[in-house]
């Protein structure tokens, strides 16, 4: 046999291969076909329509209509028959309409409607004057999806004709065809059908829906409705009003509704103040700013609170002078606004007002450089924080906070060498905050700060280190323990004890502490240091259990306190090692922290990854738990354990 | 009838500082007593709610609308008398008198002309069928996710709340959630660089169908109305293993609802981060392993994993572009590549409450205006989630054209785009 290459061959393949799937789907949709034939059970056959939903054809239509009538079945046939292309199924559907009553009916009127079947146009026009209401009703709305001039003929009767129900139904289907009719261009037609729908006695909804409808469909032309709803005392009209408002486009639009902000009722204009910053029209933009600077409150704050999607530069003037206004609201609203004015043109024009602002428009100014992180500002940022003005030096100081990084450490240094002791607080938030940004890298820079002469500044320069981190920040300390005065000192075993909960890996720590907890020459240094200590076998999970145990064996006599023992116990519960168990069976002795140790020992003893733990070890460690656990759960377990360790 | 009440400006005032508040670094919204309004809004400016399907979810976001000041709850409706009642005396606690209605069909509460807008928390089975019923009877719409059943049902909710000028608020409360608004905003202002993938939680990549369970005894209709709660659900009998599963009918048809589940949290705060809430990506692939990804028409990918996430929580999100990234979750902790990029961020707030949400939800339905999780953007969001579940079910590549919302060269995967409703229901 002949073998095809290349191109050719690559064509043949494809094709086999889709044939050989055509065939595996041929095959199955006439399996499932044969299930619907046969009389298999309901549930059976309501999963081949299922499946015949994915893989069926016009094959598959004569097995499935006869379930339209299955009250058990139809809406599963529906299922397949509403997506299965092709005239097979319309036929189907229509024949069934004639053939079907009730709720039966009114499902395949829906399917007939999803097709959108034109041809169906005429059964379903018969049904809307003699069907049933719930019938007329289905029919009237499926007209409506399939749209074009024979549904509207046959629909409109119906708007005066019909019972009440269908009346509203037959808005719905007109509305529907208005819809389409404006998609495709036909817009003084839909307008004419919307306004059928609106005189008519119809669902208020309807008249609703008609009336938005109306005024979209004349575009300009139905300015004069859009301002008559924003005026209307009904407030279902005013709402309708209110969102197209927002939906209509163009500059007219805008304008009108613009206009039309000066005549509405007070309690009225804000709300069309939100609905025109909800226009997407950059028209709108000097409208909202005009409400800001000369609008009565509650319109200013609408404007002012849409400044984040409509705002730019060019709203800055009038947002600072609210912001630096008498209104406590309208500051608010206007210093938010300036913190969310999109674009970068914003940042660049609050860098160009700064040297030239003073007072507190340069205190807002330099805020602002904080909060939008306008990295530009940071020269400035630092010239202003030695300036004069008090409120100036503060906001300069604390947008360096937010901003400087180890660049800016010498000056907050040089400052705070300076600063009167009542400004110290906020200066040292921000070092701390740009040390630690800085790392190890920003150490260098707070030299000057720990050599001050000043005990206070020393301790400023601790708290800075801590933040930093690393081996020069943990030596600084180091050194500080011998300082000559003693809040320094004080302040450097408590830094240094805290150093594991920021640096928790930091093994340079270890051995000033437990020096310190077993000689410092104060009871309250030895505390803190063991506490240090115990922390940071605690959360380095680089230390090896072995060295842990060894360690924590060496200082558990110094474990005077509860408190101390309790998180030596928490330590030793990780520990998964027989060492671990005598040392919690130890610690049981105490009462204060007797229950603690014996849920420890329990839980480590259940552990699969227990190392070094002899069985008699194991057991006396149990025992003790069982024996002196005060919590019954616990002494249960500790039962349960070393009766199975029998 | 002509309603001529018009709603309170002192209430509108508060909508004006809430968005104040929060670009501030304020809460979200200012509550009332701060504005001196000091205990209820007058008759006028409340607005009257009825609830549709209210069981546990329902009555968390029932309890948030309950402490709303200008809310008042009317009526219930419930296919089940049990859950009719729990609600019916958890409203008149709250307000000391015996004035909650009950109704077994949900069409009487729609039809009453004093209620303004309904809270939907049925289940996926009726989410869309209901909320489109609820626009054409004139009603505001809360609707808990997952919203829809089909890319066809997500578009005809777009067109219906579009058509009857109704406010619709999806239940993707973490749109109002601060922690992952600033997520959006980093990604959304260039913070991050641009934008390459977003990673969103699924909380599952399964398919499957509700089926036909073995027939039970069933009750008497006025304890449970089997006949309305299948509703829209093709035609089963009844049975207890059905009866508020979980997972019954979410995702309809043969797909199921494996993405659906955080994905409707999760892929929807990547679209908003992709500033994609119009759209849905254009390329679809099938799960590998943990994950199935897919791309938007900008060359972002949207990965859906299940695993590999920081522990920050439930529906985690991640974004991740040339500069920088940032990942978020439930439990209000954010990291990022620059800790410098979460300066900004306010306070933190675990949990996933809804109270913004809702708050964001009554602001609009005062000012008509479209609140954050609102029918288009639900559209999208559910759109992209269930093509994704398609891709998944049929196991191939599939290419989208979000202008026609069609699959690509693929009948099979268009067929699964919609599903036939059980008689008398629609949901157009």
């Amino acid at each position: 046999m002949k073998t095809l290459r290349g191109p050719a061959g690559a064509l043949v393949l494809a094709a086999a291969v889709l044939a050989a799937a055509a065939a595996r789907d041929d095959e199955r949709e006439r399996k499932l076909i044969g299930v619907l034939r046969s009389d298999a059970p309901p549930q059976e056959k309501a999963m081949a329509c299922k499946q015949l939903a994915l893989c069926g054809t016009g094959e598959a239509v004569p097995a499935l209509a006869p379930l339209l009538e299955n009250e058990q079945l139809a809406s599963w046939a529906r299922i397949a028959l509403e997506v299965i292309p092709g005239p097979a199924v319309d036929e189907a559907l229509r024949e069934a309409l004639g053939r079907l009553k009730g709720r039966l009916r009114v499902g395949v009127i829906h399917s007939i409607g999803v097709r959108r079947d034109a041809k169906a146009v005429e059964g379903l026009a018969r049904l809307l004057k003699e069907g049933d209401a719930e019938e007329a009703s289905a029919a009237a709305v499926s007209l409506g999806r399939i749209g074009g001039e024979e549904a509207v003929r046959a629909l409109e009767p119906a708007l005066e004709a019909a019972p009440p129900p269908v009346r509203s139904a037959a808005a719905e289907g007109l509305i529907l065809c208005a819809e389409r009719l404006l998609s495709e261009g036909k817009a003084e037609r839909a307008a004419g059908l919307y306004d059928r729908v609106r005189r008519a006695e119809v669902a208020r909804p309807r008249i609703l829906e008609a009336t938005r409808g109306a005024i979209l469909a004349r575009g300009a032309g139905g300015l004069p409705l859009l301002t008559e709803l924003l005026r209307s005392e009904d407030r279902g009209l005013f709402g309708i009003g209110l969102t197209v408002a927002r939906e209509l486009p163009g500059a007219e639009a805008t304008g009108a509704l613009a206009a039309e902000l000066g005549r509405l009722a007070p309690e009225r204009q804000p709300l069309l103040v939100l609905a025109l910053a909800d226009r997407a029209d950059p028209a709108v933009l000097p409208v909202l700013r005009k409400v800001m600077r000369e609008g009565p409150k509650e319109s200013a704050l609408a404007a002012l609170g849409s400044m984040e999607r409509t705002g730019n530069a060019s709203c800055v003037p009038d947002l600072l002078k609210l912001a630096l206004g008498e209104d406590r609201d309208l500051s608010a609203a206007a210093k938010a606004g300036l913190m969310k004015l999109p674009g970068p043109e914003v940042e660049a024009d609050y860098l160009a007002r700064l040297p030239r602002a003073a007072g507190r428009e340069r205190a807002l100014l330099i805020e602002l450089a904080g909060r939008r992180r306008i990295e530009g500002a940071l020269p400035a940022l630092v010239a202003a924080a030695g300036e004069a003005d008090p409120e100036v030096r503060a906001a300069a100081v604390s947008a360096l906070g937010a901003l400087g990084g180890t660049a800016q450490v010498p000056d907050l240094v040089k400052i705070l060498l300076k600063a009167e002791p009542g400004e110290r607080d906020g200066l040292e938030k921000a070092l701390s905050a740009v040390a630690a940004r800085g790392g190890a890298d920003a150490v260098p820079a707070l030299e000057p700060l720990a050599r001050s002469r000043e005990g206070a500044l020393r301790v400023i320069a601790l708290h800075a280190m801590a933040g930093a981190g690393g081996p020069a920040a943990l030596a600084a300390v180091r050194k500080a323990l011998e300082d000559p005065e003693e809040a320094v000192r004080d302040e450097a075993v408590r830094t240094l004890a805290n150093w594991p909960n920021r640096w928790p890996e930091e093994a340079g720590v270890l051995e000033p502490l437990e020096v310190l907890a077993r000689s410092a020459p104060k009871a309250a240094h030895r505390i803190l240091a063991l506490r240090g200590v115990l922390q940071h076998l605690q959360g380095n999970r680089r230390l090896p259990d072995e060295e842990r145990l060894a360690r924590l064996r060496a200082l558990l006599p110094l474990a005077a306190r509860p408190d101390e023992k309790r998180l030596a116990v928490s330590v030793l519960g990780t520990i998964p090692a027989g060492g671990a168990l005598d040392l919690l069976a130890e610690l049981a002795g105490d009462p204060a922290v007797a229950e603690e140790a014996c849920a420890a020992i329990v839980g480590l003893a259940e552990r699969k990854d227990l190392k070094g733990a002899a069985p008699d070890q194991r057991r006396r460690a149990l025992q003790t738990a069982a024996d002196k656990a005060r919590s019954e759960g616990t002494r249960k377990r500790a039962g349960e354990l070393l009766r199975a360790a029998r | 009838m002509n309603d001529s009440r018009t709603w309170d400006r002192r209430g509108f005032l508060r909508g004006g500082l809430a968005a104040a508040g929060a670009a501030w670094g304020a809460p979200l919204f200012v509550p009332a007593s701060a504005l001196g309004l000091g205990g209820a809004a007058p008759p006028s400016g409340r607005i009257r709610l009825g609830g549709i399907g209210i069981g546990n979810r329902g009555r968390y976001d029932l309890g948030c609308f309950l402490q709303e000041p200008d809310v008042q709850f009317l009526a219930v409706a419930d296919v089940q008398a049990s859950r009719r009642q729990a609600v019916k005396k958890m409203v008149d606690a709250k307000y000391g008198n015996a004035d909650c209605a009950m109704y077994r069909d949900f069409r009487e509460l729609l039809d009453r002309p004093d209620i303004d807008a309904v809270l939907i928390a049925t289940g996926p089975n009726w989410h869309a069928t209901a909320s489109i019923w609820a626009a054409r009877a004139g009603k505001d719409v809360y609707c808990e996710k997952p919203c829809t059943k089909t890319i066809v049902q997500s578009l005809a909710l777009a067109e219906t709340f579009r058509r009857t000028g109704r406010v619709f608020q999806g239940g993707m409360q973490r749109r109002n959630l601060p922690h992952f608004a600033y997520a959006v905003e980093l990604a959304r202002r260039g913070r991050l660089g641009r934008l390459r993938t977003l990673y969103a939680h699924p909380g599952g990549l399964g398919t499957g169908s509700s089926g036909w369970a073995p027939a039970d005894p069933e009750p008497p209709r006025e304890e449970v109305d089997w006949d309305l709660y299948l509703g829209p659900a093709a035609w089963r009998p009844y049975s207890r293993r059905l009866m508020n599963a979980f997972h019954f009918e979410k995702g309809g048809g043969l797909v199921g609802g494996g993405v659906l589940e955080w994905g409707s949290h999760c892929v929807d705060l990547c679209q908003w981060a992709n500033d994609a809430d119009q759209t849905e990506p254009v390329e679809y692939h099938p799960a590998e392993g943990d994950q199935a990804t897919a791309v938007y028409a900008n060359g972002v990918r949207l990965v859906m994993r299940n695993k590999g996430w920081l522990p920050l929580g439930s529906c985690p999100v991640r974004f991740e572009g040339d500069a920088g990234w940032v990942e978020t979750g439930d439990n209000g902790d954010m990291v990022a590549s620059d800790p410098a990029l979460l300066a900004g961020r306010g306070a933190k707030v675990a949990g996933y409450p809804a109270n913004n949400h809702i708050r964001d939800f009554l602001d609009c339905v005062k000012t008509r205006g479209r609140p954050r999780a609102n029918a288009d953007v639900t559209c999208h969001t559910h759109i992209a989630c269930h093509a994704a579940g398609i891709a998944i079910f049929l196991r191939r590549k599939l290419t989208f054209d979000p202008r026609t919302a069609m699959f690509v060269g693929d009948e099979e995967a268009n067929r699964l785009r919609s599903e036939a409703e059980r008689e008398p229901w629609r949901s157009w």
